[in-house]
């Protein structure tokens, strides 16, 4: 039935909106006819003409209020009062365009920093994983009591995936980076080995061929490669026959075996942030190799996708059951197995910081609103008279309130549109901007999510300070603002202590961001001031692999570096250069086996980084020794082992004690030759510069343990350039087809170690810079706005024999007043949230003292400031004037 | 605001979906006839039946269009549409429902006192 009803209604609501003119027309002409039915009626009962109409008219009763009812019936009423306080909101807002540009071009900033700031959170924290089912999807860690998180070993891999049955599928890659070589100069690639069906596990697939099978996997097969869509373009210009044919990789021949789609996401890896996202350019199968009895060497890192409704206890008790299983048949170790969702794992370490910026430019944004809500108060209350003047015409208070928050609302629109153009360019900064390794970042976008929660807040920031001022300004005494004139129509008592209370609330949110600022600016001058253990400036690094078919044998390895170094010595200008198994501060595979100690029972707890180094290297980085000695070209393969270790270790393991000439091993069971002597110690260098504490570290003699992959580092005093190309021509000299990878200075590393610090307090402080301002404008109109209230009254001081000096104090103090009430009520808010902040902070507590003297001091020194302009003004009131008038 | 105060509140919808029931008609003749029919008892005040009407065919009961009267006059009549005839006759079930239910309680009152 009610498909034509409602059509009847929708054609009668849009003929009543659309054709009102009609519609008022035919209302009219209805009554009208009912009149002359009632005129004609009571003529025929014998009624004169004239008293007939009057009578009729009568029993009409009033015309105008059975219009407005009729009208009221139409339902569309309230469009239309919308369109007329809209109309009307206009044109009072452009009455005042000082008024309107300030309050907008404050809430479009606030609002606009919102919206960016959401859109970062949306694309990192809120956003699920791009893969199918993501929270299915977790990563898998061995655990001990020195490890937290441990990557595992390829057989215990294997024994996890045969027998398992929490999982749908697990897998596991490990970085490894290959040398493409061929067609013009070798180029470094980001690659990774990945166990068969990982890209299954994941949820997505090659976009054409097929990923690698179990057979890829075997001792001796796995020439094979995927290829990422970004260098398929860049590289093979898109060309689809590339399937199929064979590429040189690391001087081996190797079958592109798939093309990944565009956006295949590579989970990041909390140790090495470069695996995130697109940067991988190749995936190669992981060979198992051929020893199957290997339980020592840990690098793999494990991914499983979820059973559907499995938990992840349940998951990690399956595991647990399994590990216990394995160590019954392969003999026990300390490993625990530890789950955790790949989203946590992924985006987990950002969380803090993301939260904190949200709640910073929330407080910016509540601070906007107190601004606005203090300008339309201000602005009320010169509006008094009219608002006065309009209800005594008969508008209800509903009404009055109704249209003020319209102007409020047409006003936080406009700021969030204008925020809106803000936050697209700022999103654009922000991103470029981002610490480097952030995760996710490429999924950081203005969407219609963040367009929906632009206009939340913009709608709610209207109501937020509009609500208080059109209640006050409806709440105006009728009689009494008509019955005084101009001069005095002003707010009452109770106003102004609202004026104040809003001004000491924004001080107060204005501290509280302040202190967090300056935590972490002291934080961040803590981390500049801290000793690295080392001298980042004028050094080069690179890093160089040389491809296993042609170094196989481990002496070719060491000769090569061995020259290269000696090339690189005899520069002009090269005062130190070194190769190591890394650098500092790039992020560490958490790769830290167990040793034994001599002297020590077999299961005493040892953990630290494991690295290799040449003899030179720690002076080309500027490490300096602390005792013993360095490594020396004298470390051969046929000396005695030894190695370096960092100042943490030798005071942990050998405490009180001198660690030079202790050894250690890596055996179970060590004969003589298998002991590793100590022959120096390094200083200290964490992991990152803000790592609470020093992880214990070794170096082996490079000659001794040589690898295959190295980072070279080359101190300089001549120009870096011209280092960076000597470095190039040196390793051509060496093997042509060679390529040099991550040319980076060491600043650029130390650089980019501190990003993250230096993002979260360049925006926090952004934010506080912002709030110390409105905070400060605030206080100006409240102070300007009384002091013109008390003109007269300053005359009659200055008449009564006030000094300009006296009536200065009197103003500044209450301006120093309020901002001193705010800031204590920020600092104590501070106190409470700054607990919360700790976790970002370096080297001092949360209650940082320093910080908070410092923030109180400027609150009430930019309180004096704010106050100085309308005191300047009155003291020039005169006194003349002031008696005359009163 | 001036309600029905004359008629039983919610009846007067009633009694106009009923009087155009039988044939189309304008407001004075909806006044007229209920008043009429009523034996002069039932009077509608005309501040109360226009915003009715008006009710009613927002609501999609009742349907109006311009017809030339006997007087030649236009007038707008007013139509009960399918949808306000089930509603019509859905009110005058309640409304039995509730006179009956009514009557029930007043003739009840006084036995139940003695």
């Amino acid at each position: 039935m009610n498909l034509r009803r409602s059509y009847d209604i929708l054609r009668l609501r849009w003929r009543s909106l659309v054709r009102r003119g009609q519609v008022e027309r035919e209302l009219d002409k209805e009554l009208a006819f009912h009149l002359a039915q009632q005129v004609a009626e009571n003529i025929a009962q014998g009624m004169p003409a004239d008293e007939a109409r009057a009578a009729a008219e009568r029993a009409l009763g009033g015309l105008a209020q059975i219009q407005e009812e009729c009208r009221d019936m139409r339902r569309t009423n309230h469009i239309e009062t919308l369109a007329n306080d809209l109309r009307y909101a206009l044109r009072s807002l452009r009455r005042t365009p000082a008024f309107t540009v300030i309050i907008v071009l404050t809430l479009a900033l606030s609002i606009g920093a919102n919206s960016a700031i959401f859109s970062v959170i949306q694309g990192v924290l809120l956003r699920p994983l791009p893969y199918p089912h993501p929270d299915r999807l977790m990563r898998i860690y061995f655990q001990s009591d020195t490890q937290p998180k441990f990557p595992l070993n390829p057989n215990d891999f294997r024994d996890f995936r045969a027998r398992n049955r929490a999982f749908e599928s697990v897998a596991a890659v490990t970085r490894h980076d290959v040398q493409l070589s061929g067609s013009g100069e070798p180029v470094m690639l980001s690659g990774f080995q990945v166990s068969a069906g990982y890209f299954h596990m994941l949820g997505i697939s090659p976009a054409r061929g097929h990923e690698f099978s179990t057979d890829d996997e075997l001792d001796g097969r796995g020439r094979s490669v995927i290829l990422s869509d970004r260098l398929w373009r860049t590289r093979f210009s898109a060309d689809p026959g590339i399937l199929g044919r064979t590429l040189t990789l690391d001087q081996q021949p190797f079958i592109v075996a798939g093309i990944m789609p565009p956006g295949a996401h590579h989970p990041g890896n909390n140790f090495h942030a470069v695996a995130d996202g697109e940067t991988v350019d190749v995936w190669c199968p992981f060979d198992f190799g051929a020893d199957t009895n290997d339980r020592f060497s840990h690098f793999l890192d494990a991914f499983g996708r979820l059973k559907p409704g499995v938990s992840r206890e349940q998951a990690n008790a399956d595991l647990a059951a399994v590990l216990a299983q394995m160590k019954i048949e392969q003999g026990g170790n300390g490993w625990r197995v530890y789950t955790l969702p790949l989203f946590q794992e992924t985006v987990g370490r950002t969380r803090n910081m993301l939260l904190l910026l949200l709640g910073a430019v929330g407080l910016l944004l509540l601070i906007a609103c107190v601004n606005a809500a203090n300008l339309l108060l201000a602005r009320g209350s010169s509006r008094v008279r009219e608002i006065a003047v309009r209800s005594a015409l008969g508008a209800a208070r509903g009404r009055i309130v109704r249209q003020l928050l319209t102007e409020s609302l047409v006003i936080a629109l406009a700021g969030a549109t204008l925020g809106t153009l803000l936050a697209v360019g700022g999103v654009r900064v922000l991103v470029a901007c981002l610490p480097a390794g952030f995760p996710r970042a490429a999924e950081i976008r203005l969407d219609s999510g963040v367009f929906a929660f632009t206009l939340l807040v913009a709608l709610l920031t209207g109501l937020l300070f509009g609500l208080v001022p059109a209640i006050t300004a409806s709440r105006t005494d009728l009689q009494q603002s008509l019955r005084e004139s101009g001069r005095g129509a002003t707010g009452s008592g109770r106003q102004s202590r609202l004026r104040n209370l809003l001004v000491a609330g924004e001080t107060s949110l204005a501290c509280v961001l302040l202190i967090a600022a300056g935590l972490l600016l002291h934080s961040f001058v803590n981390l500049l001031r801290a000793d690295p253990g080392f001298r980042p400036q004028q050094v080069l690094t690179a890093s160089i692999l040389l491809p296993p078919e042609q170094y196989r044998d481990v002496a070719r390895r060491v000769q090569f570096f061995e020259r290269l170094v000696a090339t690189l010595e005899a520069l002009p200008g090269v005062p130190a250069a070194g190769v190591g198994s890394d650098l500092p501060w790039t992020g560490y595979d958490g790769n830290a086996d167990g040793y034994r100690i001599e002297g020590r029972p077999a299961d005493y707890q040892t953990m630290a980084r494991y690295h290799t180094a040449s003899p030179d290297y720690f002076r080309a980085l500027g490490t300096p020794l602390v005792h013993g000695r360095f490594l020396t070209v004298r470390d051969t393969a046929d000396s005695p082992a030894v190695i370096v270790v960092n100042e943490a270790m030798a005071n942990r393991y050998w405490p009180g004690e001198d660690a030079v000439g202790k050894r250690i091993s890596f055996r179970g069971k060590p004969e003589e030759k298998d002991w590793i002597r100590i022959v120096g110690v390094v200083k200290d260098v964490k992991d990152q510069p803000d790592s609470s504490w020093v992880r214990p570290a070794f170096w082996l003699a490079y000659a001794q343990e040589p690898d295959r992959g190295m980072s070279v580092v080359v101190r300089a005093t001549s120009a870096p350039s011209v280092v960076a190309s000597q470095l190039r021509q040196a390793v051509r000299q060496l093997n042509p087809d060679l390529a040099v990878g991550d040319l980076r200075f060491m600043d650029q590393i130390a650089d980019a170690a501190f990003s993250g610090q230096r993002f979260a307090l360049f925006l926090v402080g952004l934010f506080a810079a912002l709030a110390l301002a409105l905070a400060t404008f605030g206080m100006y109109g409240v102070i300007s706005y009384s002091v013109n209230r008390r003109m007269g009254e300053f005359g009659l001081r200055m008449a009564l024999g006030a000094r300009p000096w006296d009536l200065m104090r009197l103003i500044v103090g209450q301006g120093v007043a309020l901002a001193a009430a705010g800031a204590a009520a920020g600092l104590l808010c501070a106190v409470a949230l700054s607990r919360w902040l700790a976790s970002l902070l370096y080297g001092i507590r949360g209650a940082d003292p320093v910080t908070f003297a410092a923030v109180a001091l400027l609150a009430l020194a930019t309180a004096t400031l704010a106050c100085y302009l309308p005191a300047r003004r009155a003291t020039g009131a005169d006194p003349m004037r002031s008696l005359r008038s009163e | 605001m001036s309600k029905p105060s004359d008629l039983i509140h919610g009846t007067l919808d009633l009694l106009i979906l009923n009087t155009i029931s039988l044939e189309p008609q304008h407001g004075w003749a909806i006044a007229r006839r209920i008043q009429q029919v009523s034996n002069e008892v039932l009077q509608v005040s005309q501040g109360a039946l226009y915003p009715a009407l008006h009710r009613l065919e927002q609501q999609g009961w009742i349907r109006s269009d311009w017809r030339v009267t006997e007087g030649g006059r236009d007038a707008k009549c007013y139509t009960l549409t399918r949808a306000g005839r089930t509603q019509l006759l859905k009110e005058l079930e309640q409304w039995e429902r509730m006179s009956n239910a009514v009557g029930l309680v007043i003739r009840m009152a006084p036995e139940a006192s003695q």
